[in-house]
């Protein structure tokens, strides 16, 4: 049997300062009983390193802004205990042609612009997003792949068109990332933008290459706290200064594993605010990316009526994907729908009480 | 140092840093001191210059301080009888040397003198124009190679310095480099003939795209190269102007440079070798010099003599090679080999593949012959790094099916290397062969045995292909890291075979030995293997001699390897720190290890005993050991056991009721071979406290287990251990126990 809600204490008298009626609540028609409680502080040790994403003019790029992340010395959003100075923030994934595998619900909401990446990144950049990630194709429209030159012009277009901070993905193909994202590298020189993904078989390229033309990265291991930190470690010892890497433990979609995404993140994270300096990289991981493949977003026919509205299911997991990696420590989340946007920039807006 | 080249390298920085004072004057009273100065398309000013000293050269005037710093780095010459150290002095004198010539080669550019022109050689085309020796590498080409450099894709440059034998050595000596992918530079010459000249008149192709640099035919334009390491440092260490320190560590580390001498060395070249050795690039010479085989200041020989003609080789071409070969060696350059050089399809995809009797070629070992595989270190200058030798006929003339016998002897060397690494490494023969499609391979030691189908034999695959296969493996990551050189001898004539198969028997022998002198008590440090975390995160693995990981795929000697191989991996050396409680093998060192490596949720752990604070479970242990309160004694479960036990559980219900990484006193995984260790449980009274034990695991071991049953001084032992065919309940198991009358049920009570 459900316990009737006024009987349980509630989490905002739990959390509550000392202070009896000074209290609000966003919770309509809830009753708040003050209740004196002190509240326990965690002293950590560690603090996730802050790291700048972007050049303006002012340090040699052509970015209308920087964006920080990381910096917090707290777990997520309990900034009673330590500062927690940056927002999550929100990135929108574009890719550099129409996509052949997204859903049509995606489809539809992009509509024209997906045929132009430059169109495409300015749409982005209305939403008031932080961040855009530009992710190639292993192959053209024509299916014949990608070559470093297309994919530079691409890199070279979005930058001219949207003042955000970039981040740039290979294809995911070990050789084909080296060749595309050195040659990204090179075009984007001077605007500190993150090459990704840089794995454990692609690292010192891709390191290399960042550190050539004043880059960062954008570090992924496979849901694995060693595996993260060791990537680190490497990073690291080919000479990439810490304060420019990017750590994606990869995740996955709700119902799909993201606990264990999950599991991991928090683990990194308890392990950096314990000390541990390996440890102490801003996450980026792609909910986006992980909820649109599975099936509850992806597709509308031949499923189960109890499934509901497929828009709005497909929204809302993306959404509680996001969501849930919000509250696992992601410093970064990389969304694709423009209502999980709004809907993610809004709980982040209510968690987050701007750094005070 | 050497007096001879200290004296030498002092006197050249003496000269050519007065030879840059009087240019700067002449060009000063020519052009004025706001004559402009600089390299074409390069950052960084003059490199070497602002790198080291932070001043920012765009004009005549600016050489003045410059050429005023190199003066205060001169000392004068050794005098005959001074035998007080002069490496520091031959040292300085070196960067004096590089700043003057960075400083003449910068008013040259400002003279229009460089880059330098060659009349008469129509075929010279390099960035700066036709006819026209190429000058500084430019930038864009620095990154562009810098990201290969870092990546490991080109393992490094060489610069050759003066004038080959021949034309045709000269043509040898850069095919041998750029067959390894290594950048070549040239400049210098002797009596005015330079390798450049040499190789135009060979027709061999140069430019940024043959990896072939032609800098200018005088010493001087070695700079050129020194900048573009310097550059490296800028570029990709991250490093400052005026960081000095930091970026010759860098190049001493990361940039695998080095200088070869062809022909006379005369005061200069002494005089910017020294200067190139600062940096960490040693210098051979082809001619008789004094060596300086100290290391030091680079990071192994400095300086290397091996007279051309003295080079052991059937001709020049292959003297020319084995210099080469040399060189690498000396500066530890990495050279891996992108593709095995073998007739079938190579990967692991291939491991698993069996070769059935009738797709069978030919076999080694097994029933109807032997093989044997010995692994052993030797010293570097016993080694012909990549020497393959069939030693006796092949398999052509035997008929199908046939089964003979092979040896296979593999020999390596490394500055890494050590002797305990042999057994790690010759297990790997088994995971490098298997992947060869059409190869299989089973067992280890001389007890090897190894199929080739028919149709990897269609295909051409012979005998020499395995050592193909064994070189690449073993000279490829990660296991370069320890391995600098090997050669590999496949053996199948008789005489030989029955030499060889005595010797590594005699091998195999002393490290049986070795493995069982090996205590926990013998070492300072133990290892840890933290694999596992991904699943179960708190779960640490700590290794010690005496008690192998709990999957029992890594022992001690494994993990010390992998430690060495893999420095940042999950094997992490754990000193023993202080010994506090020696019979339950309680140390400060392990016990703090597993605090901070289990997210801090274990901070107590004994490696003796499973009642007091025991190791925390995996999930892919071989064995669970639980303890029995009434029988007053512990049950083995073996994970390929699916009966039902005397806990009333399986082992797979055990595994997910303790596994996970949890520590649970009573409860316990393990490999299975720490139950034959003497520590085995020896806190709570050791291998005698063992009632029920499955009896997969008796014969799977049972030689193994009669020598335990010995030294616990009860012979029949084993004989009286239940397992699943007498016992499945506790009742049953008491019974089986008074009746057969073990000795646990006399032994003090384990709780």
């Amino acid at each position: 049997m459900l316990t009737p809600w006024a009987t349980i204490p509630l989490i905002s008298a739990i959390i509550q300062p000392a202070t009896p009626g000074t209290y609000d609540t966003d919770l309509e028609g809830v009753a708040v009983m003050a209740v004196a409680v002190a509240i326990p502080k965690k002293k950590w040790t560690g603090q996730v390193r802050d790291v700048v994403l972007g050049a303006t003019e002012a340090d040699g790029g052509t970015r209308s802004k920087t964006v920080s992340v990381g910096g917090e010395g707290t777990l997520p959003f309990l900034d009673f205990e330590a500062p927690m100075p940056n927002a999550p923030r929100v990135a929108v994934e574009i890719k550099d042609r129409r996509p052949d595998d997204w859903s049509p619900i995606l489809l539809e909401a992009w509509g024209d612009f997906m045929d132009d990446p430059a169109e495409w990144a300015k749409a982005v950049e209305k939403l008031d997003v932080d961040l855009l990630l530009l992710s190639i194709s292993l192959t053209d429209a024509e299916g014949s792949e990608t070559t470093a030159e297309q994919a530079r012009s691409t890199v070279r277009k979005v930058l001219d068109s949207t003042g955000l901070p970039l981040v740039v993905f290979g294809p995911g193909q070990t050789e084909k990332d080296i060749e595309i994202l050195v040659a990204v590298a090179e075009e984007a020189a001077g605007e500190r933008i993150v090459l990704g993904v840089c794995d454990d078989k692609n690292y010192k390229t891709i390191v290399a290459a960042a550190m050539a033309h004043g880059h960062l990265v954008d570090a992924r291991a496979a849901m694995d706290v060693n595996l993260a930190k060791q990537l680190n470690i490497l990073i690291s010892d080919v000479g990439l200064p810490l304060d420019r890497v990017l750590m994606d433990p990869t995740t996955a979609a709700l119902g799909y594993g993201v606990e264990y995404g999950y599991s991991a993140m928090e683990r990194l994270r308890l392990a950096a605010l314990q000390g541990d300096g390996m440890t102490q990289q801003p996450m980026l991981v792609t909910p986006g990316e992980e909820a649109w493949r599975m099936k509850e977003a992806k597709v509308g026919e031949d499923v189960p009526e109890a499934w509901g509205d497929w828009e709005e299911r497909a929204i809302s997991w993306e959404t509680l994907t996001a969501t849930t990696l919000v509250q696992s420590g992601a410093d970064v989340v990389v969304l694709r729908h423009p209502e999980s946007v709004r809907r993610i920039k809004d709980l982040i807006s209510k968690l987050w009480k701007k750094g005070e | 140092m050497s007096r001879y080249i200290a004296s030498a390298a002092i006197r050249g920085a003496n000269n050519i840093v007065e030879e840059a004072d009087q240019l700067l004057q002449k060009a000063l009273a020519e052009k004025g001191p706001d004559a402009p100065v600089q390299f074409p398309n390069t950052a960084y000013y003059l490199p070497v210059i602002y790198g080291f000293t932070e001043i920012q050269v765009s004009k005549l005037g600016d050489l003045l301080p410059v050429i005023e710093h190199a003066r205060q780095l001169l000392h004068p010459v050794p005098r005959g009888k001074l035998w007080t150290p002069y490496l520091g002095e031959a040292l300085d004198s070196g960067m004096a040397t590089l700043f003057a010539e960075e400083a003449i080669m910068g008013i040259k550019y400002s003279l229009g003198d460089q880059p330098e022109k060659l009349d008469g050689y129509p075929g010279l085309v390099t960035a700066a124009g036709e006819g026209y020796c190429n000058g500084p590498i430019d930038d864009v080409q620095l990154r562009a190679w810098g990201i290969q450099l870092v990546d490991g894709r080109m393992p490094g440059f060489c610069a050759l310095i003066g004038c080959a034998k021949s034309n045709e050595v000269a043509v040898q000596l850069v095919r041998e480099l750029q067959r390894r992918n290594i950048l070549v530079f040239l400049s210098g010459n002797v009596n005015g003939r330079s390798i450049i000249h040499q190789l135009l008149e060979e027709d061999v192709e140069m430019g940024y795209d043959t990896y072939i640099i032609p800098f200018g035919t005088d010493t001087i334009s070695t700079i050129y190269p020194l900048g573009f390491a310097t550059r490296s440092g800028l570029t990709f260490g991250g490093l400052k102007a005026g960081q000095a320190r930091e970026n010759l560590i860098y190049n001493k580390f990361r940039v695998f440079a080095m200088a070869l001498a062809l022909g006379e060395i005369d005061d200069l070249k002494y005089a910017t070798a020294a200067g190139a050795i600062n940096y960490g690039f040693p210098a051979i010479a082809d001619t008789v010099i004094p060596e300086i085989l100290p290391t030091g200041v680079t990071e192994f020989e400095h300086v290397v003599s091996m007279p051309f003609d003295d080079i052991d080789g059937k001709d020049d071409l292959e003297r020319a090679e084995k210099l080469i070969q040399k060189c690498i060696e000396i500066r530890g350059v990495k050279v891996q080999i992108a593709e095995i050089p073998i007739p079938v399809p190579y990967g692991s995809a291939f491991e698993g593949e069996r070769v059935r009797k009738d797709d069978m070629r030919v076999e080694f070992g097994g029933k109807k012959s032997r093989a044997f595989e010995y692994l052993r270190m030797l010293d570097p200058d016993e080694i012909e790094d990549g020497k393959i030798e069939l030693v006796g006929p092949g398999f052509d003339e035997v008929e199908e099916g046939e089964s003979i016998d092979l040896g296979i002897v593999i020999e390596v060397a490394g500055r890494k290397m050590q002797e305990d690494f042999e057994p790690v490494l010759e297990r790997q023969i088994h995971y490098f062969l298997n992947a060869a499609s059409g190869v299989q391979h089973i067992g280890q030691r001389d007890i090897a045995w190894i199929r080739i189908s028919k149709s990897a034999a269609d295909k051409g695959f012979r005998l020499k292909h395995f050592g193909e296969v064994l070189y690449a493996r073993f000279k490829g990551e990660p296991w370069n890291s320890i391995v600098d050189k090997a050669q590999v001898r496949l053996i199948t004539d008789p005489e030989e075979m029955k030499k060889w198969i005595g010797l590594a028997r005699e091998a195999y022998g002393e490290r049986n030995v070795r493995v069982a002198g090996l205590t926990d008590e013998a070492v300072d440090e133990f290892y840890s293997c933290t694999l596992c975390q991904s699943f179960a995160p708190t779960h640490v693995c700590v290794i010690s001699p005496q008690r192998l990981g709990l999957c029992g795929a890594y022992n001690w000697l494994d993990c010390k390897a992998a430690h060495r191989i893999n420095p940042t991996g999950p094997n992490q050396p754990i000193p023993k720190g202080e010994e506090l409680d020696p019979q339950l093998g309680r140390w400060s060192g392990p016990q703090e290890f597993v605090y901070d490596h289990s997210n801090q949720s274990i901070d107590q752990v004994t490696m003796y005993s499973i009642m007091i604070d025991p190791m925390t479970a995996c999930g892919c242990f071989e064995c669970m050991v639980l303890v029995i309160p009434e029988a007053n004694g512990v049950m083995i479960v073996s994970r390929e056991d699916p009966s039902m036990t005397p806990a009333g559980m399986t082992f797979s219900s055990m595994a997910g009721t303790f596994g996970g990484g949890l520590q649970t006193p009573g409860a316990m995984g393990v490999g299975k071979f720490y139950l034959t260790s003497p520590k085995f449980i020896s806190a709570d009274g050791g291998f005698k406290r063992v009632v029920w034990m499955s009896s997969f695991l008796k014969e799977s071991m049972p030689e193994e287990f009669k020598a335990v049953a010995e030294r616990e001084g009860v012979p029949d032992l084993i004989d009286r251990v239940a397992d699943e065919r007498s016992a499945t309940t506790v009742e049953a198991l008491l019974a089986c126990l008074e009746e057969r009358d073990h000795p646990a049920l006399k032994m003090d009570p384990i709780m």
